[in-house]
């Protein structure tokens, strides 16, 4: 049997970014993916007049409501905040809203700046490079000159409109001396690398059949297959095996037909997201390790972050149309985004404004409440349709051992593999957050002269940031992997999704993701025989 | 699944309870929708029960009831029996939002276009960069390390 260079499990943002990097360098590569490719562009629903539909069932981010047979079932009993995720070529890019931001500098230097949680091995710095690099395959639109980030690179297309919305909000914000500025997204504002210019059609989760909304599938995979990457899709990875020196030596994989294969490889990479990952560790049981791969802290699974996010919604006098343009994004303020004495809580939270939802999204309620069923349905239909416009008080969500992804005892996949089971709580510090966040909120809606007011404190829908259960650091007896991504427990089995995050930021982590991919591939590629045995 | 005549009655009536029409909305149980719900319901496994638990806990004689009885009896589930309201709920505002005659309602009273979003998408302003003349004068805030 062959034996791969490097072996990547997950096609998603990060796996992509990898198998890209590597193949680019010269590297055989094989990427395993348990979903399949998904056609977003030929068929999409929102090409018909029922599009919302899709929303509660085939295209639904939870794998508990899609229950598509590539996806894993998550117990959420013993969480405020639902998961959402994808399993496909692309992985939950397919339906993401592309908010392409990076983090702070002082994100990774959370200690020795706030005395909370603990440092990155690695700083913005590190990252920057890579940062650029991948703006421009996921093609990055935006404005660079942003007074709340450090100066960055002529963003590779120019930003979206804000709509009427974002016209009125950031004026508002201008009115309360309040940072605001266009966000980064990973939407081709005009014609871009094959990929179409946006028309402003709304729902990018629904998948682009422009492919303006960057996705994964459209943005590094057409390149990595190009540079003799290998993508088998329908591969659901049960077990990383060890060789007797207690190196990966590759994993084992289940086909749609339950037949089990043993991909053999020099190198294996996961990339599977933050609970996915760390479900992979903790299947992989085997000798001298029996909880879990690469598990000797005792911290894979555990400090699971997500980014807890509540809703403020302004009702206005006038039609904002904020059905119109890309839904997540339009502009943000990080006005109380860095830690400040006065505030009561420790870090911060950027305020995102999002536009408005279609007919049936409105009456279900999302943004915001439902609309009341009886006398007074079509009258608050009227007052809240199209006449909305929604800030997100997105907080950073410390690190905590006790929130966690464990197996299930009783659910399992398809394959008949344990489900993760999560265990989370919203902290004190969180909440603090949210509720002076949300006063804020608030503030800047009267300031736009919004007519009513609506609040929702913590969207439960909000779990879409995995984060933090395989995290980066220097010491061994306290985190899972080094500054390269490379397991303590061994070197050759390579982590790089957001599993490694040592802190959350407040900020959306597919940039600062895949630039850590970028980062750890070039190591790796760089990496002597003594470190990687190539030879 | 399929709804028997005596449940295709209740579901209209119920239908009107929680979406009744004036003079501008149809009521969802003037629309024809029942048979269409009960598709929708058979896209989750758990929604055919769900609704079947609802149809089962109205009152006898709901459909002759009177608009302010029926509210009361709707209210009366709404409490007993929150998870089979909230899927029959959803399943109501589902197929009433997704119906031709209701879309062509909302395009009449908000000016939204009763279309698909794709192809045509929506014209927006370019983004004009003056409008930061303001934020622009801010020192930077980010901290340095």
């Amino acid at each position: 049997m062959s034996v791969a260079d490097v072996v990547v499990v997950g096609a998603g943002a990060a796996g992509s970014a990898m198998a890209w990097r590597l193949a680019s360098r010269g590297l055989d590569v094989v990427c395993l993916e348990q979903g399949g490719w998904v056609d977003t562009y030929d068929s999409v629903p929102h090409q018909k007049p029922t599009w919302e539909l899709s929303r509660q069932t085939s295209h639904h981010p939870s794998p508990n409501v899609r229950k598509a047979v590539e996806d894993y079932p998550v117990n959420e009993d013993h969480t405020p905040i639902k998961l959402l995720m994808y399993n496909a070529v692309g992985g939950s890019t397919i339906h993401w809203g592309a908010h392409f931001p990076r983090f702070h500098p002082s994100d990774f230097k959370v200690r020795t700046l706030d005395g909370v949680a603990d440092d990155w091995p690695i700083t913005y710095e590190d990252l920057e490079p890579y940062y650029d690099l991948n703006d421009q395959i996921m093609g990055v639109c935006g404005l660079s000159g942003d007074p709340a980030n450090p100066p960055r690179s002529p963003r590779p297309l120019p930003p979206l409109p804000i709509g009427k919305g974002g016209d009125r909000m950031a004026r508002a914000f201008d009115d309360l001396g309040w940072h605001w500025w266009p966000v980064d997204a990973a939407i081709a504002t005009q014609d871009y690398d094959g990929r179409s210019a946006c028309n402003n059609c709304g729902p990018c989760d629904l998948g682009c059949p422009l492919k303006s909304r960057a996705s994964t599938d459209v943005t590094y995979w057409p390149k990595a297959l190009a540079a003799g990457a290998r993508l088998v899709t329908h591969a659901r990875v049960r077990k990383v095996t060890l060789d007797n020196r207690g190196r990966a030596s590759g994993v084992v994989w289940v086909d749609p037909d339950g037949v089990e294969h043993h991909e053999k490889s020099k190198v294996v990479v996961l990339a599977g997201n933050g609970v996915g990952t760390a479900r992979l560790l903790l299947l992989s049981v085997q000798a001298g390790h029996p909880d879990g791969l690469a598990n000797s802290s005792g911290q894979v699974g555990r400090n699971l972050m997500h980014h807890p996010t509540g809703m403020v919604t302004g009702v206005f006098d006038e039609p904002l149309d904020g059905f119109k343009g890309p839904f997540a994004v339009s502009i943000y303020s990080q006005e109380f985004y860095e830690t400040q004495a006065e505030h009561p809580f420790v870090r911060g939270f950027q305020m995102q404004l999002i536009r408005s939802d279609g007919p049936l999204g409105t009456a279900l309620g999302g943004y915001l409440p439902r609309v009341p069923w009886g006398d007074e349905h079509h009258t608050k239909f009227e007052d809240w349709f199209g006449r909305t416009a929604n800030l997100t008080v997105t907080t950073e969500d410390l690190p905590n051992p006790d929130n966690r992804v464990t197996l299930d005892d009783e659910l399992v996949d398809s394959s008949g593999i344990a489900a993760p089971n999560i265990s989370y709580e919203v902290s004190d510090n969180t909440w603090a957050m949210l509720d002076w966040g949300a006063q804020r909120a608030r503030q800047a809606f009267e300031a736009a002269g919004a007519e009513a007011i609506l609040q929702q404190r913590l969207i439960a829908g909000a779990g879409f940031h995995l984060l933090g259960t395989a995290r980066m650091g220097d010491d061994p007896a306290t985190s899972v992997v080094d500054q390269w991504c490379r397991a303590h427990d061994a070197p050759n089995l390579l982590i790089v999704d957001g599993s490694v995050f040592v802190t959350a930021a407040a900020l959306n982590p597919t940039s600062t993701i895949q630039a850590i991919a970028l980062r750890a591939a070039d190591h790796l590629a760089d990496s002597n025989d003594t470190e990687v045995a190539w030879n | 699944m399929e709804l028997t005549e005596s449940q295709s009655r209740l579901l209209r009536a119920a239908l009107t309870g929680l979406l009744p029409g004036n003079d501008a909305w149809p009521a969802a149980g003037e629309l024809g929708v029942e048979e269409r719900i009960a598709e929708l319901a058979d896209l989750d496994p758990d929604h055919p029960a769900a609704l079947g638990t609802f149809l089962d806990g109205l009152p006898d004689g709901f459909a002759e009831l009177a608009a302010a009885g029926r509210h009361d009896a709707l209210k009366a589930m709404e409490f007993d029996e929150p998870d089979a309201f909230g899927v029959v709920m959803v399943l109501a505002y589902n197929a009433y939002y997704t119906h031709p005659e209701v879309l062509a309602v909302v395009s009449e009273r908000t000016g939204y276009a009763a279309r698909a979003p794709q192809p045509e998408g929506y014209e927006l302003d370019p983004f004009d960069e003056s409008i930061l003349a303001t934020v622009r004068q801010r020192e930077p805030l980010w901290r340095q390390v």
